[in-house]
């Protein structure tokens, strides 16, 4: 017990350094948002949710959030399959095409989606040439582009964890249940599915949260008519000047994160501890 | 031993010695900080192709300062200056006239003088702002950038913008860039029917006829580089608001763009320069100011920025458009309503 309590020290720089770039700046905003000409009021709340445009932005933050998380699973799940069972060279080269888009900025990757997307754009040209479409299609400034988008930007925190979960994952498991004459649907339903859960709960909560919060990627994908949380927090900080605005809505971004984060941790930790 | 035993090495020596060593540390970059001849400069994002090649080369050899700038947006600059109100890092910032006034209402701006920036007397009438709190530098003109490829017979009017056959074609400022008010006040002389010193003033009129805009509507930009980038390729034809400092020199490298003067008038950019209450290097910023000021410097940038100079004894720059008339509004008016008209254009144009 006494040696675990000396192995927690190691985690003190971390803390140390979370506490005070993170929690301390985040506590004092969370402060400001009460606070009205030095008194405690929830008036900045009220008056938030009272605007029927803010609560549009609110439920986009969160509809577009969902929608990323879900697109960015569905791409992610097979990919962590392949990957949790590909050996020497094709597996550093799935790790590679992870890690490496990681390292292209966001700016350059939405000026290359605008090449893509745009009406006269490569994507529209192959939907005509292939006779799908007759006309070019809209896709620039649209929420289906910033959903793609940011799926693409945050996918690798969604492969990564429910590849992590399914490497560890008993080969023989899905085997035995082979031997007794499961169909390979009922073997992943029911086997590979339910021991992936907390890889899939983590991948979920990462990709969640940085969607929730993105700010460069609608700002340059979706521009100002499809505002998010994040934009509007940075329209209040920089040209509104309403400290007490911008408090109040980062608050409201942080009490989302801190619950989608908790929740998917009890959630991790039950189902952790069913399989 | 023997240094020991001499009392070069002992305990009194080491204590002196570190405490030298100490007020050293302490003291270097006080001193480093008072002979540097490095100041921080804030400007717009746009401005940075000029600053790079035109005005950096030319401060150092002129002044011997070393230029740090920092380009973004007129009011993030604000921000900037009023988060480090106590201890500014910024000695000199190049921004537009509405923030100006917000500037000084909130006692940021230090003013400028004719004895440390004896430039300023040569600027014309105009030029020089609430006692030399900022003055205008150079004045690009604004009206509409179009591509070139797609709208051969150019843009005539800004009733252009709300034709029906430009659905889509069109990507116009947001209110939070300041170039964003030449189609809200557009929109209001359309609207209101009245000519611009008064049209200014009507704002529930530019408001309804902008609502009239939105089928045409691609997009509403605060990244200005991005909405160029989409009006260079084609995805849009018209990009309102847009001015000669940006259009003219992206023309002349050969792109399909160029900037069209609409019969009903255009608008002349406000582009200000000030000094920053308590900035590092004063000396320095003033005289940085002073250069910028002064015939050299504002004959290059008006050359490479298409802009029109604001020193009289300068022939450079570019020219003005003739037989359309160019409008400045009351930009007292525009600080004092922006935040307000920031939230209603935000909600008038969401999606």
């Amino acid at each position: 017990m006494r040696r675990l309590e000396h192995i927690g020290l190691l985690a003190l720089p971390g803390l140390t350094f979370l506490a005070v770039i993170f929690a301390l700046p985040l506590l004092l905003l969370l402060l400001k948002s009460f606070q009205i000409d030095g008194q405690v009021s929830i008036a900045e709340y009220r008056l938030f949710f009272s605007d029927s445009y803010n609560l549009t932005v609110l439920w986009r933050t969160l509809r577009v959030a969902l929608l990323t998380t879900l697109l960015a699973l569905v791409i992610a799940y097979p990919t962590a399959i392949a990957m949790s069972r590909a050996r020497g060279i094709w597996l550093s080269v799935f790790l590679v095409a992870m890690v490496l888009p990681m390292s292209v900025g966001v700016v350059v990757k939405a000026f290359a989606w605008s090449i893509i997307f745009r009406t006269r754009g490569v994507l529209n040209d192959m939907l005509m040439s292939l006779g799908i479409t007759d006309a070019p299609i809209r896709m620039l400034f649209t929420e289906s582009a910033l959903i793609i988008g940011a799926a693409n930007v945050f996918l690798p925190f969604m492969v990564l964890p429910i590849y992590a979960v399914l490497r560890q994952m008993d080969g023989r498991l899905p085997e035995a249940a082979a031997s007794l004459g499961a169909t390979p649907v009922f073997r992943f339903f029911h086997v590979t599915l339910p021991l992936s859960l907390p890889g899939v709960v983590a991948g979920c909560a990462f990709v969640f949260s940085l969607a929730v919060s993105m700010y460069v990627i609608p700002s340059l994908i979706v521009g100002e008519r499809q505002q998010t949380l994040s934009m509007l927090t940075a329209r209040s900080f920089l040209y509104l000047r309403n400290e007490a605005l911008g408090a109040t809505i980062s608050s409201i971004l942080l009490i989302i994160a801190i619950s989608v984060v908790l929740g998917s941790s009890w959630l991790a930790n039950r189902l952790g501890a069913r399989s | 031993m023997k240094l020991t035993s001499k009392g070069l090495l002992n305990r009194r020596s080491v204590l002196k010695g570190s405490a030298c060593a100490a007020l050293g540390t302490v003291a270097t970059p006080a001193i480093l900080r008072a002979q540097s001849s490095e100041i921080v400069i804030g400007c717009a994002g746009s401005h940075t192709a000029w600053m790079e090649q035109i005005v950096a080369p030319h401060m150092k050899k002129a002044i011997g300062a070393d230029i740090l700038f920092e380009g973004t947006k007129s009011s993030v600059n604000l921000e900037k200056m009023a988060s480090n109100k106590d201890a500014p890092y910024l000695s000199v910032v190049q921004m537009d006239d509405p923030v100006m006034i917000q500037a000084v209402e909130a006692d940021l701006l230090a003013p400028i003088a004719a004895d440390a920036v004896p430039n300023m007397t040569d600027l014309r009438p105009g030029a020089v702002h609430m006692d030399g709190m900022w003055c205008n530098y150079v004045q690009p003109w604004a009206g509409v950038a179009y591509n070139t490829d797609f709208r051969s017979g150019g843009v005539s009017s800004w009733t252009d913008l709300w034709a029906p056959e430009a659905e889509g074609q069109l990507i116009i400022p947001s209110l939070q860039n300041t170039e964003g008010m030449w189609t809200l006040f557009s929109a209001a002389m359309l609207g209101s029917g009245k000519p611009f010193s008064e049209a200014q003033y009507e704002i529930d009129a530019a408001f309804e006829k902008l609502e009239e805009l939105k089928p045409n509507l691609l997009s509403v930009y605060t990244t200005m580089s991005q909405a160029f980038n989409l009006l260079e390729q084609g995805e849009i034809t018209m990009l309102a608001g847009n001015f000669s400092s940006y259009t003219l020199p992206r023309k002349a490298t050969g792109v399909p763009v160029d900037l069209a003067a609409p019969s009903e008038g255009i608008f002349a950019m406000p582009s200000g320069i000030c000094l920053v209450k308590g900035g590092p290097n004063p000396e320095l910023a003033a005289a940085y100011v002073n250069e910028m000021l002064g015939p050299d410097m504002q004959a290059a940038i008006a050359d490479f920025a298409s802009s029109v100079p604001a020193n009289t004894t300068v022939t450079a720059g570019a020219i003005i458009p003739e037989g359309v008339p160019i409008y400045s509004p009351d930009w007292a008016f525009v600080a004092a309503n922006r935040r307000a008209w920031i939230e209603r254009f935000d909600k008038l144009m969401a999606l």
